[in-house]
């Protein structure tokens, strides 16, 4: 263990800059670069020439870092970044190799502490003069979200821009985000599309449906020639199969408008011995990757119906359906025929649907934008009494309306200035003949793709109030600052250590605080890959959409518990409880927890779960479909959890390849690889948390024998002969680098908490990163150290750490 | 429905081609000219870049012998009409571009290291390059188009082209030219668009100054955009001028099972021939998808990644043979439509360079080494099987190299390369009059 606990471990991780600071007795630099030039090549480079060159030079040479020609110059943030490496490495004593001839100790310290003390200088005056983070876009989330509440509208905009790039983990990284003509276009049309539904062109409100659907009368029910359901004499409609092609539309509901309906579904379990049956609502024609397309799952219960209520944002030609959980496939349940079928279903008596639900009209988004300005019709071709705002003095309503929209826009104060080149196109745009409306729409647009609004922007050293509040907003709530934050930020008290506790307190009770808990947690432990592979059909009969949302949930719900209760980070890597639904109780073979509703649930002491690196969703993502490699889990928990990530493999080394048919396992295959001298170096880090993880498959179930497909015992469960056999015996043990053995999982996780500072660290790298876009890098590791020393005092717990880290010069310069 | 996988090239493959041509009664002689006055040579040549990101099972796909006379693979053997009209070439890959997923990212682009994630910078892709060359001459330089997820094309800035997911949306954009008020809302759109870039233009000046170096990269690539869509944006306005190619098709039907490669790849494949028949672009890319549900395709069960995640398995072997015999059919069709379609002459296949490979070599185990390449019509001596060792191979930009000089694009390097890829030569009495 004492290599992940020696701290230049964590250091020769964090990112590419990496930078020695303890200078210690080394001569201050000279502001002389010539000197510096002369000093190196004396003294400093016949050095390098003698141990390190040989390896390192040439077009390709070792580990990616050429010194035959690396210049003494610091000011190259590149060239520096090498230098860093450098030093890193021969602190660490990594090089050169142990196996070639080493120079004095004496000689390593005067290079490393010359280096090191030019780096810093270097790196001290470039933080000065640019600050921390490099200057962020809005990523396509954060760009949803900011219309969303800048315009009052709900709008799917995101799935239309490119997916943004990442750096250390994360998509709101600025030095990742890359702008182009062709994303500029897009915002263009962004911004029509959210223009349109905030401006109300209709002389009233779409008219309101309300009405109740039997369920006799919809797809597939009405259609399908199979026997799977059966109406009762009171109109109900039993469903009893869960086989996805008799998913039941409501599909007499398909509305021209999209807008928020309420749904009201009656159900009731039958045939279901007393217990409730669990049934899922997902939105037609989206994809169920992840949790999106899904309304919900529920459990009905027996009897009479119960009500369930739903009210959701709906697409133009878009409707629900509906479809038990777990019940029969609809090829067995049609040879008994569905008069005859004994067995549970889903009762549904009928759905009432009321919409699109509007306060008034205009609509609220309307009127924030143009207040009481005059509608009058201006008819086109296929909207004869379209309506449009209209203005007696279009100049004066023109500056009222854009000075309060750029300061939302902006979310700054904002003068003449900041305003004129908008008053411009509505001038120009007048003068050219427009009327008021459209001159007014290429204006406000002119503001949505305007850089003040799609970049956040921060000037060198201490954050301004305002841009303090879209640091904290687009942290919590990945979304612009509400009026509140705007306030404390006009009033200039924002910045106040009591003021931004108060704020953090109330943002993270805010609903808003969920896009926190998603965007982090499902890039931190990397949910959002959670549909990159399908496991196999053969392998992994068990898995089901339920168990894969039910996977996300509890991760998500777990966070918010020990952020909620100020827990022990800690409690990431062993915990005595976890959240829990009866699906992943039942996946976990733990007792007592039934439905969809998820509770915290104590855990047994034999569960061998607690923690995220148990977690079903996190071992779902770190394996493929059909086969978990050490390797790759080994090097996560390295990232994820100790902050100490594996350097990249060398080029010239193939991956493993898997093998499932039952007669080698991957610890054999991996065996022979560590025995080769030049892997092992890094496979005895990587590989043993790797190992411990063997004891859960691809879909995270507990495991003591592989699941094969060629040679293998035959499986029985539920006297129900599985598609997969019985292959060897899982081995979870290992031994750390330090040379401390573990048997299984459970001592693993003990050995991990014997180093909390390295877990604090690691995580509160990642929050760093995700709060500010930019991870902290070598120059930092005081500043982090203290961050580190001071949750020490309060347990490491979750909420504290937030706390800490708004506090802290990371979040409060740039 | 009817059989959507026909074992034998569809007769109605060719009717439809036909069809179109006949359709089409001024486009040889009309439409293209204006734009082959300009472009290099005076033939319009044209690329189509596919990318199928889950591999493509190694055995079954590269022959056992090289040369001339090599003996067709199982896949290849699906192509044997076309046997003239293709190279095979195994061994390529890029140089730093490790085993992931993520080197899909580099796969026109070469950029060293996604698979790394951190610090990685991609950088300009094939077609996007070469569309700075021939820029104009076309309606769109370039049509980016994915079955589902990321595209191939890529900015000089590294940043992501986005690709259009949707054939109905395409063929509306190439061929329909909307309703009165639609024609209205598009003019007004370009026209505000000038507009507000002129004037966002205008504001450089103002905010840069007060920017450290990094913060000014980035408003720098802001502005560049800025001005590159304008320049966008005049081309759309000229060419929104001129009457759009009329095509005698009722707009494509898009694909509504997301699981269905074969039939999303189909439709994908029906429309870029009808855009370079019309020679709306020169240009195209084209993701296949990769999905981890389970395709329509009778004797698959299972999805088209865990399958490429095989372990050995003879079962899941199987499957993915008879997944990619699929996907090697519809390409085949592709390359019969490309080749009964006559410009000035020739066929449009000699015309067209069809690159057709995979990010990963062997999904199995992530390796982005030994690339399964096939390259198919263009005007070249094909009828080979060019093996290279892929452990001292010429980088795969030597093709790229290759095929840009091929567009007429005076060009000695892209990327990786160190050259044109040796052994494939132009063959004279094609492409070239």
């Amino acid at each position: 263990m004492a290599g992940w606990r020696k701290r230049v471990g964590f250091w020769t991780s964090i990112g590419v800059m990496l930078l020695g600071c303890s200078a210690g007795a080394a001569p201050p630099p000279t502001a002389d670069a010539a000197a510096d030039v002369r000093q190196f090549d004396d003294q400093f480079r016949p050095l390098l020439a003698r141990y390190c060159v040989g390896c390192h030079r040439g077009d390709e040479p070792r580990g990616d870092l050429r010194l035959d020609n690396l210049a003494p110059d610091f000011a190259d943030a590149d060239v520096r970044g090498r230098w860093s490496a450098v030093v890193e490495r021969l602190r660490a004593g990594e090089m050169p190799p142990p196996e070639k001839p080493r120079p004095q100790a004496s000689e390593v310290e005067a290079l490393t502490d010359w280096l090191a003390a030019r780096v810093a200088a270097a790196d001290a005056s470039a933080r000065a003069a640019q600050g921390r983070v490099v200057l962020r876009r809005l990523n396509r989330v954060e760009y949803e979200n900011t219309l969303r509440d800048l315009l009052g509208i709900e709008v799917q905009l995101k799935d239309q821009l490119p997916a943004d790039g990442s750096a250390d983990g994360f998509d709101n990284a600025g030095a990742a985000h890359h702008t182009s003509s062709f994303l500029l276009e897009k915002y263009l049309e962004a911004a029509d599309a959210a223009l349109n539904m905030a401006i109300a062109n209709r002389p009233h409100a779409p008219p309101v449906i309300a009405k109740r659907y039997s369920m006799k009368d919809v797809h597939p029910v009405r259609s399908t020639t199979e026997s799977v359901y059966r109406f009762l004499d009171d109109g109900e409609v039993v469903c009893f199969c869960s086989s996805e092609w008799h998913n039941v539309w409501v599909s007499g509901f398909y509305p021209a408008d999209a807008g928020t309906y309420r749904f009201r579904i009656w159900a009731s379990g039958f045939q279901s011995a007393g217990r409730p049956v669990t049934f899922r609502v997902t939105e037609t024609g989206s994809r169920l990757t992840g949790t999106s397309g899904l309304v919900g799952y529920f459990d009905a219960p027996p009897g009479d119906p119960t009500v369930f209520e739903v009210v959701r944002h709906m697409e133009p030609r878009t409707t629900i359906s509906m479809l038990p959980y777990g019940l029969a496939g609809a090829n067995t349940v049609k040879q008994v025929g569905a008069e005859a079928w004994v067995g549970p279903g889903l009762a549904i008596r009928s759905v009432e649907v009321e919409g699109p639900l509007h306060d008034s009209w205009p609509p609220e988004s309307h009127r924030r934008l143009f207040g009481d300005l005059k509608q009058e019709t201006f008819g086109i071709e296929n909207a004869r009494d379209r309506v449009e705002v209209v203005s007696g003095q279009p100049l004066a309503d023109a500056e009222r309306i854009l000075r309060a929209f750029t300061r939302r826009a902006f979310r700054r104060t904002v003068t003449d200035d900041d305003i004129a080149p908008f008053m411009a196109v509505v001038r120009a745009g007048l003068e050219a003949g427009d009327r008021f409306e459209p001159a007014m729409r290429a204006a406000l647009k002119g503001v949505l793709i305007s850089p003040e609004f799609l970049f956040l922007r921060e000037r060198p050293g201490k954050l301004d109030d305002f841009a303090l509040a879209c640091r904290l907003s687009y942290f919590l709530w990945s979304t612009m600052p509400d009026e509140e934050l705007f306030t404390l930020a006009g009033q200039q008290t924002l910045g106040r250590p009591e003021v931004l506790r108060q704020q953090v307190e109330r943002m993270l009770a805010h609903p808003g605080a969920a896009a926190f808990t998603q965007n982090f947690v499902g890039q931190w432990l990397g949910l959002r890959e959670i549909d990159a592979t399908e496991p196999s059909h053969l392998l992994y009969p068990e898995f089901d959409h339920l168990l894969k949302v039910s996977m996300i949930r509890e991760a998500e719900l777990f966070f918010d518990e020990v952020l909620r209760r100020d827990l022990s980070l800690a409690s990431f890597v062993d915990c005595d409880f976890t959240m829990l639904n009866g699906r992943l109780a039942r996946h976990y073979g733990i007792p007592g927890v039934d439905g969809w509703e998820f509770q915290k649930a104590p855990l047994p002491p034999d569960s061998h779960r607690g923690g995220v690196l148990t977690m079903a969703g996190v071992l779902k993502v770190t394996a493929n479909g059909t086969t978990t490699s050490p390797v790759l889990r080994g090097a996560w928990v390295l990232d994820r959890i100790l902050g100490t990530p594996a350097p990249p493999p060398p080029d010239d080394v193939e991956a493993i390849d898997p093998d499932i048919r039952g007669g080698t396992t991957i610890r054999e295959q991996l065996d022979k690889h560590r025995s080769v001298e030049s892997c092992g170096v890094c496979h005895r880090k990587i590989d043993p948390p790797g190992f411990a993880l063997e004891s859960f498959d691809c879909i995270g179930g507990w495991r003591e024998n592989y699941r094969v497909t060629g040679n293998g015992e035959t499986v029985i469960v539920d006297g129900r002969r599985m598609p997969y056999l019985k292959g060897k015996t899982v081995d979870a043990s290992g031994v750390l680098a330090d040379g401390e053995r573990f048997e299984n999982i459970d001592q693993f996780k003990q050995l991990l908490l014997r180093d909390k500072p390295q877990l604090a660290r690691a995580l509160t790298a990642k929050l760093i990163a995700y709060a500010t876009g930019q991870a902290p890098q070598a120059t930092d590791r005081e500043a982090l150290e203290a961050i580190v020393a001071k949750i020490g005092t309060k347990d490491y717990g979750l909420r504290s750490l937030i706390h800490e880290i708004v506090q802290s010069e990371f979040f409060r310069n740039k | 429905m009817t059989n959507p996988f026909p074992a034998r090239v569809p007769r109605r493959t060719f009717l439809r081609a036909a069809g179109v041509a006949l359709a089409l009664p001024l486009l040889d002689a009309l439409a293209p000219r204006r734009a082959r006055a300009a472009s290099a040579g005076g033939v319009p040549r044209r690329m189509v870049c596919i990318n199928t990101p889950l591999g493509v099972y190694p055995p079954h796909f590269f022959p056992g012998t090289a040369g001339r006379d090599y003996e067709l693979s199982p896949y290849l053997e699906v192509l044997k009409d076309f046997r003239d009209d293709f190279t095979v070439i195994s061994g390529l890959s890029h140089p730093d571009v490790g085993p992931s997923h993520d080197s899909n990212q580099s796969f026109l682009t070469a950029a060293p290291h996604p698979e790394r994630r951190a610090g990685f910078k991609n950088s300009i892709s094939l077609d996007q390059f070469a569309a700075e060359h021939i820029f104009g001459q076309t309606r769109f330089a370039t049509l980016p188009l994915t079955c589902e997820g990321l595209s191939l094309s890529w900015t000089r800035s590294g940043a992501p082209v986005p690709a259009d997911s949707w054939p109905s949306n395409v063929f509306a954009r190439l061929f329909l030219d909307g309703r009165p008020d639609e024609v209205r809302a598009q003019a007004r759109r370009l026209a505000d668009g000038k507009s507000i870039l002129d004037m966002i233009r205008g504001q450089a000046e103002r905010l840069e100054p007060s920017l450290g170096a990094a913060d000014r990269e980035k408003l720098d690539e802001y502005f560049t955009s800025v001005r590159e869509l304008e320049q966008r944006l005049a081309q759309a306005d000229a060419w929104s001028k001129k009457p759009r190619p009329r095509v005698d098709r009722t707009p494509p039907v898009n694909v509504q099972n997301s699981a269905d490669l074969i039939g999303k790849t189909r439709l994908w494949f029906d429309l870029i021939h009808l855009a370079l028949q019309t020679d709306s672009t020169r240009l195209i890319t084209l993701q296949l998808l990769g999905t981890s549900s389970v395709p329509p395709i009778p004797g698959v069960s299972q999805g088209h990644h865990d399958l490429s995640h095989h372990g050995q398995d003879p079962a899941k072997i199987g499957q993915l043979r008879i997944l990619e015999l699929e996907k090697m059919k519809s390409l085949r069709d592709f390359l019969a439509q490309l080749s009964a379609t006559r410009e000035d002459g020739e066929s449009l296949l000699d015309r067209t360079m069809v690159f057709f490979s995979s990010n990963l070599g062997d999904a199995s185990k992530h390796s982005a080494k030994n690339m399964p390449v096939l390259l198919a019509g263009g005007g070249f001596k094909h009828g080979q099987h060019l093996a290279f060792d892929e452990n001292d191979h010429p980088p795969l930009c030597n093709l790229f190299v290759s095929m840009l000089q091929r567009m007429g694009i005076e060009s000695d390097t892209f990327g990786s390369s160190t050259g044109t890829l040796r052994g494939l030569e132009a063959h004279p009495g094609r492409g070239s009059s």
